[in-house]
């Protein structure tokens, strides 16, 4: 037989942890459809039957607020599970079952159960597991999931669940106030009359009370619907009046006092004075006055880890990269499709699977962060500062995370639970300058600024901070507004993390990454090597080797020119006063005719290499002008004109879609050093500075390139994360309408008040 | 036709000018009286526990001095001062 089984439970109830214990490393994560929730699906066998296990998002209840709750609930009632696993945390049971009373009026059979038992013990609370299973209905089983104590035991149990579904158990109900039931039974009464016999009808009347909009549009579609939605509004009004609050309170607090009786009779607490060790670890971490500081040390060392020590794997896939390119391109014969796969494909990838290690390092210290509950105080600590632009605290991690690298950094922003937080998180996110944008500003702030290029870079990273925090104060009042989530978060005990979990987290987002890399990146790649490659056969108005030849010819010329005249001034002088070849060499004349001779000869080399050079720039230029991006630079060439651009700019700019630092090689090709440059080369540095850009337009193509869209993986990520491509394209237009504002903003600006000249 | 959706609860005026949880010094506990606000937000805090006449301690603030930290039902719960202002409670030590 195959089974299927749905974990639910309370965030931090260690619901993960079980699912891990129970289906080992097989499981798959896909998202919900429709909604960017994790959904987590895995599979194990017991006894030759096959169980199908998915873990429901972690909720504190079965109301329909969240995107999670509104999973977990309409996965319960319309997949309708074989057995509900639910997990309730031991040491924190009173506000763990309240999910457990709306479990049991869902009515699938389920076992409960008791995990960290081990915390529950060390608190002193001795549970009577067998007293609690009769009062609640179901089996509770104690285990410790994180040593795996216990998971035997419940695979057991649930197949017994699983199997005896024909035995019909009978589940109990959750009693309410006199009152409420006598309304509850005429509400049940009707709904019974309807003859939906589908229908949970328990769990439905008290959802009607309760005021549920998605039970009540269901309801209102059957047979008698509105006499009933009638009958609720008159039940619902008597319990108002009643209890002067509204039924969902009322309810809630009755599931409360359920509880409370429950655990009277079946919990006892032995160490009353038994000591919160998290909460003495706060008083240092949470301090008032240690808090923040130890915070920012531990986001420094996360910002060290990540991108320091992933630099060394940085460094091996680079050269396997280069490596790679070098094989294949011996081994291929010249061709487009050499070219293709080795310059398009290969590199594309190539210039984007070197963040691999900064991707896993991170995420492997946000899974160290979130399994031992630091996270939540992060939020805590964080909280005053994100609020003012509408964040949850969470947010402060991915923020900071931008300046390594906004791919990790947006797929990050899977920390934050609202959806409306991850989406404002991931559209200011790029605009926290990356450490792909610092060659660019290193590069051209050197060219033209090379006195005050510390400060000209600082600002940049600046600048990026505020256009974040304005464009965060502004989606919050405007497309995003009004989505707030309020802020009520759970300060978990702390936790020693598995290694096992830690991995299995760091593998599932790591691996997201790599998925894209393999679709939405190789595509972008090779469309911009297409634009850069065709078409192959380009007219040049100019005959470059004609040229060629003739500067080389002139050079020759003037080299014996040169010579000849050296050589008669040497006969010359000698006949004056030497008779002998060997005597004369070692007279200060022919010294000083020689050390002319070969300063003569060093300056006329030079110049002929030097307009060698400048010829290539030119053919270079010349070339890449008719290639499709040099004509799409020259199309965008008035639109960028304003901000003090030319076509050379506008095709740095396009091919810095792929890769914010490609900019740089960009303007090595440009002007004829070759693509292997970096932002220290001379050759490029001339390049720009005779390119006939003026320091103010060098200055608003900083402020372009720090604004505009960061990357083609950065995008991939946005689409990953949002879940749509309408916030995708957004952000691409607006952080490019951003950046051509500000840009437009400095040339104009710069030339009014006469900047920089 | 009947309103099923109270959007906003007005806390009664019995506790209108009265003592708020926000008012409450680290390591005071009070009991809850009522809590008004948003829909949303006084039934997310009923469901995390926060129903009337439960005990509620302040352990601490945050370092920024928003949001804080609470002990209810025997964890650690953290909401913004904003919010706590809107939940009445008396002194209870």
């Amino acid at each position: 037989m195959r089974y299927n089984i749905a974990i639910a439970g309370n965030p931090n109830c260690g619901k993960t942890t079980i699912f891990n214990a129970l289906t080992g490393a097989r499981q798959h994560v896909g998202n919900w459809p429709g909604v960017t929730v994790e959904r987590k699906s895995g599979k194990y066998t017991q006894a030759e039957h096959k169980f199908d296990v998915i873990d429901l998002p972690g909720t504190y209840s079965l109301a329909a607020f969240s995107a999670e709750e509104t999973i977990a609930r309409q996965y319960l009632i319309n997949d309708k599970p074989d057995v509900v696993v639910n997990i309730v945390d031991a040491s924190n049971l009173e506000r763990n079952l309240f999910l457990t009373t709306q479990l049991i009026e869902l009515g699938r059979p389920m076992v409960i159960v008791l995990n960290m038992m081990d915390m529950a013990t060390e608190k002193g609370l001795e549970i009577d597991a067998d007293t609690l299973a009769t009062l609640l209905g179901a089996p509770v089983i104690p285990v410790v999931g994180r040593s795996g104590a216990g998971i035997d035991l419940l695979k057991e149990k649930i197949l017994r669940v699983a199997r005896e579904l024909s035995l019909k158990s009978r589940p109990i109900d959750i009693t309410y106030p006199r009152d409420i039931e006598a309304e509850l039974e005429q509400v049940s009464a009707l709904l019974t009359a309807s003859g939906d016999e589908n229908r949970l009808v328990r769990w439905t009347s008290v959802k009607l009370l309760e005021s549920d909009k998605q039970t009540r549009d269901e309801v209102r579609a059957l047979k008698g619907g509105e006499a009933i939605l009638e009958q609720t509004a008159r039940s619902i009004e008597h319990i108002e009046r009643l209890f002067k609050d509204v039924g969902r309170a009322v309810i809630s607090h009755a599931r409360y006092g359920f509880i409370q009786g429950a655990l009277r009779e079946c919990v006892v607490e032995t160490l009353p004075d038994a000591v919160d060790y998290s909460r003495r670890v706060d008083r240092l971490l949470t301090n008032r006055w240690l808090g923040l500081p130890i915070f920012a040390l531990f986001m420094w060392l996360m910002f060290k880890v990540t991108f320091d020590l992933g630099s060394i794997p940085m460094g091996w896939i680079d050269s396997g990269v280069v490596f790679l390119m070098n094989v294949i391109s011996a081994a291929l014969p010249q061709s487009m499709f050499a070219s293709l796969l080795v310059d398009g494909a290969i590199g594309g990838v190539g210039a984007i699977a070197v963040f691999l290690p900064n991707i896993f390092m991170l995420f492997f210290i946000i899974a160290i962060l979130e399994d031992t509950g630091y996270m939540a105080r992060v939020a805590f600590i964080m909280d005053r500062i994100m609020h003012n632009i509408g964040l949850h605290g969470k947010a402060f991690i991915p923020m900071i995370m931008g300046f390594g690298c906004n791919v990790p950094a947006i797929m990050g922003t899977r920390i934050l639970e609202s959806r409306r937080d991850r989406i404002l998180t991931v559209l200011i996110n790029p605009f926290m300058s990356c450490s792909a944008r610092l060659p660019v500003y290193v590069l051209v702030a050197g060219a033209f600024f090379p006195e005050n290029a510390a400060t000209v870079i600082f600002s940049m990273y600046i600048l990026g901070i505020v256009a974040a925090i304005g464009s965060g104060k502004l989606f919050s009042k405007t497309i995003l507004k009004g989505m707030s989530k309020p802020f009520v978060l759970e300060l978990p005990p702390y936790q020693r993390p598995t290694l096992r979990s830690l991995v299995l987290h760091t593998w599932e987002r790591g691996f997201l990454f790599i998925q894209k890399m393999g679709t939405v990146i190789l595509v972008g790649s090779v469309l911009i090597w297409a634009l850069g490659y065709f078409p192959t056969q380009v007219d040049l108005e100019r005959d470059y080797s004609a040229e060629r030849a003739q500067v080389n010819q002139v050079y020759d010329q003037d080299l014996s020119d040169l010579t000849a005249k050296f050589k008669s001034s040497v006969q010359a002088s000698k006949s004056v006063y030497h008779s002998e070849m060997v005597e004369y060499k070692a007279s200060s004349g022919y010294q000083e005719l020689n050390d002319q001779y070969q300063t003569l000869r060093t300056s006329l080399s030079e110049a002929h290499t030097n307009q060698l050079y400048s010829l290539r720039q030119q053919e270079v230029g010349d070339i890449t002008e008719q290639k499709w991006i040099g004509r799409i630079g020259k199309v965008f060439e008035p639109i960028v004109a304003p901000l003090g651009f030319s076509w050379r700019e506008s095709v740095a700019l396009i091919t810095g879609f792929v890769a914010k630092e490609i900019v740089v090689s960009t303007f090595g090709v440009l002007f004829g050093v070759g693509a292997n440059v970096d932002e220290g080369n001379l050759g490029v540095i001339s390049g720009l500075r005779s390119s006939g850009m003026t320091p103010l337009a060098a200055l608003s193509f900083l402020v372009f390139t720090l604004l505009y869209t960061p990357c083609l993986a950065t995008v991939a990520a946005i689409k990953r994360e949002t879940g749509t491509w309408s916030y995708t394209l957004f952000s691409i237009g607006y952080s490019l309408g951003l950046a051509y504002l500000l840009a437009f903003g400095v040339q104009y600006f710069g030339g009014i008040f006469n900047w920089l000249s | 036709m009947f309103n099923f959706n109270k959007p906003r609860h007005q806390l009664s005026n019995d506790y209108s000018d009265g003592l708020r949880l926000n008012d409450l010094k680290p390591g005071e506990i009070g009991r809850v009286l009522e809590i008004g606000g948003s829909e949303q937000f006084r039934l997310r805090l009923i469901e995390m526990g926060l129903t009337k006449d439960t005990e509620v301690c302040v352990d601490k603030f945050a370092p920024l001095r928003d949001p804080m930290e609470l002990i209810v039902r025997g964890y650690h719960l953290s909401i913004r001062g904003q919010d706590a202002q809107k939940i009445a409670v008396e002194r209870i030590n």
